[in-house]
């Protein structure tokens, strides 16, 4: 039905043009009716830039291979958050006991990509392009997924990331923002009246002379502060008691609900966590590698308990590029891997099961002989969001070279 | 040492002296172009943009004769920039220095994590000895680049090392590239910027900096291993499978350096390739990480490379090779149709890629010779290619600095503005580099972030840009005079009737004339006109 709605919304504006109207008239009004519902899908997606040790955040405790591996940094079982009798989570993960519980989020182990490589400007590259093992694809995959499926393709927050700079996931031809604090988007004058009046101004410069990309983009500039004056971050308050850990991630996921709740047309969010490369003093139930993961957990959980219904429209996904070794090294962390976990949370995710197959631990298994090895692609994975969840149609231009195979998809989502 | 001693400087003028042949007078006119306009469009193209008074000066000189004095760069005298590069520390490191203050920095990151992960504490560590000094080392490669290209009076040199720097990217934030893309830019971008392609595609291939970047240094010929065990096998970890060869570089050489992705070459040639450069790799860091060729990593086998037999000859056959892809009449094709898709427009006509394809092929790969041809060619100035482009963020940034008449300051500022609105230097990833088309560079969030620092830069408040705007507009009470200045001084004249009234109207109610100067030439910096070139 919303497809009806926007198919007749644009020929609707092919026929206003044939009378003749005022173009500047005419993309106002097409603008503002081409809004979609509030309550289209939403895929979050989280990096955790500098591999994740996917055997300390979804801990496979049933394995004495484990902790024979990882003498001083396995997670003690005692500390471990059971989650099927052979998984459990990191203690520091305890916050989202809640939402395995009540089936909203699931965890797939041993995925990660086909490339073997082991640098992470390579494999985060390749996991951003989403063509592994090609070095020159120029744009990103939630990109080409925004330029195939164009229905949202005219509001100005459909693809947002947080952070100073559109990250290569997002880059390519169609529009994406990216915004560091939504409470600093516009143009920077202290005074409000004095910044509406510059506002204006350039505006006006913009709508009579732009041409072509120029005046487009700046026109969803100028609609997107027309909005986030009317949403003003600055007064926002976390719904449910919810309570977003201090730090740049907590603030991200606080703006990401934001801007859902606010009904602004966001379909793709992304953010970025990093610390996650710890060669060196991991941790075990506490440490180095604790922190960072309770930031996420605490992070995640605030924003599912903020979104509160809302969430039946939203998918948290985290990835990163690969993972770490099975045995801990010499300094008491882990070095780079291969194959990692992933995290998927939101109403529609086919929650509580630990997915994917598990290769086991045992040396005959391992990739190379020390790594957990892939047994799912992260373009299965992400397919399977990108088909299941926002409804795209041909994976194919989204993951070039690749044939997503509905079979091999991990059944992250609710069918 | 990377910087150029004065005996390259006076080598570089005595082989440049090159004769310019005479140019059809009425080619000019006959595009219906003024003086003024001509003069325009060459700096918005083959420099970063005129500073106040330099389209009058070009278009007194005649910007033909302005053209060939840019491509016999040698002659130019470029005092005031050599003086401001003495400010540079990273130019009095070689290579081995760097590396070993990169070593240093390691080191106290290393110490440093180790300590802050006994305290529990997870921030990034930012150290205050080695690390610091290195991470203003590559502050400074960065700054280095806005300062050349904001004083130099040989703007289209700038403009190619840019453009070369691009189009042989690499990314400095990979690895040994914190260390090795410094020399990377002095030694082997910009001494061939206006050489010959042959010379500098030869250059890049044997660069350390390339080899790290594209994983040519890793690849070897299957089953082949080192003399000496180098590696000492960490007890407990499986030792690491035997490589064979890498791609990355094969591929990359023949889709992005030379033949462009449709240029004819096959998996079977990219294969042949990588085996060709097997044993192009590097010295240790500790010895300055230059190039060696390691026989015992080269794969001796014959091969074949687009139809060519390449017989064995180790280390020459790499340089055979490179010398037969530029060659190429697709190479020609692909490197002159993006010369073209800078210079005149995103689509370049196929006019003027064709001139720079012949001019190539009569030059033997002159660079100077194929730029000549697209300055020379009707497309160049045609009426659709005025103003036809968006400015990429660092044009953006460096010809606002200039328009206003203003300088980088000492700081390492300015770069890190360019980095904001969108392009950090030498930190593209991706070894396409970034692309020539606008479509990267205009978004909403990109469009309000050149407003926000067109506003600062007219204010005196942008970081890293020291401005003066009273020796390029006087304020005054007269309003409409104000305006023309700004058109005339810092918008070349193309200030469309649409904007001028817009400004007028907002400036009305501004009693202080310094106070309307200032809005006025905000608005006119940050307004859609001054985003194209």
């Amino acid at each position: 039905m919303t497809i009806s709605r926007r198919v007749f919304v644009k020929s609707g504006g092919l026929a206003l043009v044939s009378l003749g109207l005022d173009p500047l008239f005419l993309n106002r009004a097409a603008y503002a009716l081409r809004r979609p519902a509030p309550s289209s899908a939403v895929l979050v997606c989280l990096f955790q830039r500098g591999a994740v040790d996917g055997l300390n955040m979804i801990v496979p405790h049933g394995e004495p291979l484990y902790y024979r591996e990882r003498p001083r940094i396995a997670i003690p079982a005692k500390d471990v958050v059971d989650l099927d009798g052979h998984f459990g989570l990191h203690p520091s993960l305890a916050p989202l006991k809640a939402l395995w519980d009540n089936k909203s989020l699931a965890a797939i182990h041993a995925i990660g990509s086909p490339d073997s490589t082991r640098s992470h400007f390579d494999a985060q590259d390749y996991m951003e392009s989403g063509t592994p093992g090609v070095k020159s694809t120029s744009d990103g995959w939630l990109n080409r997924y925004c330029r195939h499926d164009q229905e949202h393709a005219e509001t100005a927050f459909r693809a947002v990331a947080f952070g100073p700079q559109l990250p290569r996931i997002l880059a390519g031809t169609s529009p994406a923002l990216a915004i560091d604090d939504l409470q600093a988007f516009g143009l920077r004058v202290p005074q409000e009246a004095a910044r509406d009046k510059l506002t204006r101004a350039f505006e006006e410069l913009y709508e009579g002379a732009a041409t072509g990309l120029l005046a487009s983009s700046s026109q969803e500039g100028f609609a997107a502060i027309q909005v986030l004056k009317r949403v003003n971050p600055a007064q926002y308050q976390p719904a449910n008691g919810a309570e977003y850990p201090p730090g740049r991630f907590g603030r991200s996921m606080l703006q990401i609900a934001q801007l859902i709740k606010a009904g602004v047309g966001l379909e793709i969010a992304f953010a970025d966590l990093g610390g996650w490369d710890t060669h060196v003093n991991q941790g075990s139930s506490d440490g180095q590698l604790a922190a960072r993961l309770r930031e996420l957990g605490l992070g995640l959980a605030a924003f599912a308990q903020d979104l509160g219904d809302g969430m039946r429209n939203v998918v948290v996904l985290t990835m990163s590029e690969f993972g770490r070794t099975i045995a801990e090294n010499g300094n008491s962390g882990t070095d780079h891997g291969h194959a990692t976990a992933m995290l998927a949370l939101g109403g529609p995710v086919n929650g509580g099961t630990v997915l994917g197959r598990w290769p086991g631990l045992d040396p005959a298994s391992r990739f190379e002989g020390r790594d957990v090895s892939v047994t799912t692609d992260f373009r299965d994975l992400f397919g399977e969001v990108l088909a299941r969840h926002l409804g795209a149609q041909d994976l194919a231009t989204v993951f070039p070279g690749f044939t997503p195979n509905p079979q091999r998809f991990p059944g992250a989502i609710r069918s | 040492m990377l910087r150029p001693t004065v005996s390259r400087l006076v080598g570089w003028a005595v082989s440049a002296v090159i004769c310019f042949a005479a140019y059809p007078p009425n080619r000019l006119t006959a595009q219906g172009l003024t003086p003024r306009d001509s003069a325009l469009h060459a700096l918005n193209r083959l420099a970063y943009g005129p500073r106040p008074g330099e389209v009058d000066s070009v278009a007194r000189l005649g910007v033909m004769r302005w053209i060939e004095s840019q491509l016999a760069f040698e002659r130019v005298p470029d005092d005031r920039l050599a003086q401001r590069e003495r400010g540079f520390k990273l130019l009095d490191y070689g290579r081995e220095e760097l590396a070993q203050r990169y070593g240093a920095a390691l080191r106290e990151r290393r110490q440093m994590q180790r300590e802050m992960a006994e305290r529990g504490d997870t921030s990034r560590p930012r150290g205050a000895g080695p690390m610091r000094e290195f991470r203003e080392l590559g502050g400074e490669l960065q700054q280095l680049a806005v300062v050349r290209a904001t004083l130099s009076e040989r703007q289209l040199r700038e403009v190619m090392v840019d453009f070369w720097a691009n189009h042989f990217n690499v990314f400095v934030g990979k690895g040994a590239d914190r260390f090795l893309t410094p020399s990377y830019i002095e030694q082997t971008i910009r001494p061939n910027a206006l050489g010959r392609f042959e010379d500098l595609l030869i250059a890049t291939a044997k660069s350390p900096a390339m080899l790290f970047y594209l994983d040519n240094a890793q690849s070897i010929a299957p089953g082949a291993s080192p003399p000496v065990l180098a590696r000492r096998i960490r007890p407990g970890t499986a030792p690491r499978a035997p490589r064979g060869i890498n791609e990355n570089y094969a591929r990359e050489l023949l889709e992005l350096h030379t033949l462009g992705v449709d240029g004819g070459y096959t998996q079977q040639d990219v294969i042949a390739v990588a085996r060709i450069f097997t044993g192009w790799g590097i010295d240790r860091p500790q010895q300055g990480a230059g190039f060696a060729f390691h026989e015992w990593a080269h794969d001796h086998r014959e091969k074949q490379v687009l139809g060519v037999r390449i017989k064995e000859e180790g280390m020459d056959e790499g340089i055979r090779l490179l010398k037969l892809l530029a060659n190429q009449h697709a190479t020609m094709h692909h490197v002159s149709r993006k010369l073209c898709a800078r210079f005149v427009s995103d689509e370049p006509p196929d006019g003027c890629v064709d001139a720079a394809v012949d001019a190539w092929h009569r030059s033997n790969g002159d660079i100077r010779a194929v730029l000549r041809a697209i300055f020379t060619s009707p497309d160049f100035w045609a009426p659709q290619a005025q103003r036809a482009k968006v400015k990429t963020p660092l044009e953006f940034v460096v010809s606002a600095v200039r328009a206003a008449g203003a300088e980088p300051d000492s700081t390492l500022r300015l770069a890190q503005v360019v980095g904001r609105l969108g392009q950090p230097l030498y930190l593209q990833a991706a070894p396409t580099g970034y692309p020539e088309t606008q479509a990267q560079w205009v978004n909403s969030g990109a469009l309000l972030g050149r407003m926000n620092a067109a506003v600062a830069l007219a204010a005196g408040r942008l970081p890293g840009a020291s401005v003066n705007l009273d020796d390029v507009v006087s304020a005054t009470d007269d309003h409409a005079g104000l305006v023309d200045a700004v058109n005339a001084r810092l918008l070349g004249g193309t200030m469309s009737a649409h904007t001028r009234s817009v400004i007028l109207r907002q400036i009305s109610d501004v009693k202080d004339p310094t106070q309307a100067r200032t809005l006025a030439v905000g608005l006119a910096l940050g307004g859609p006109e001054f985003q194209k070139q």
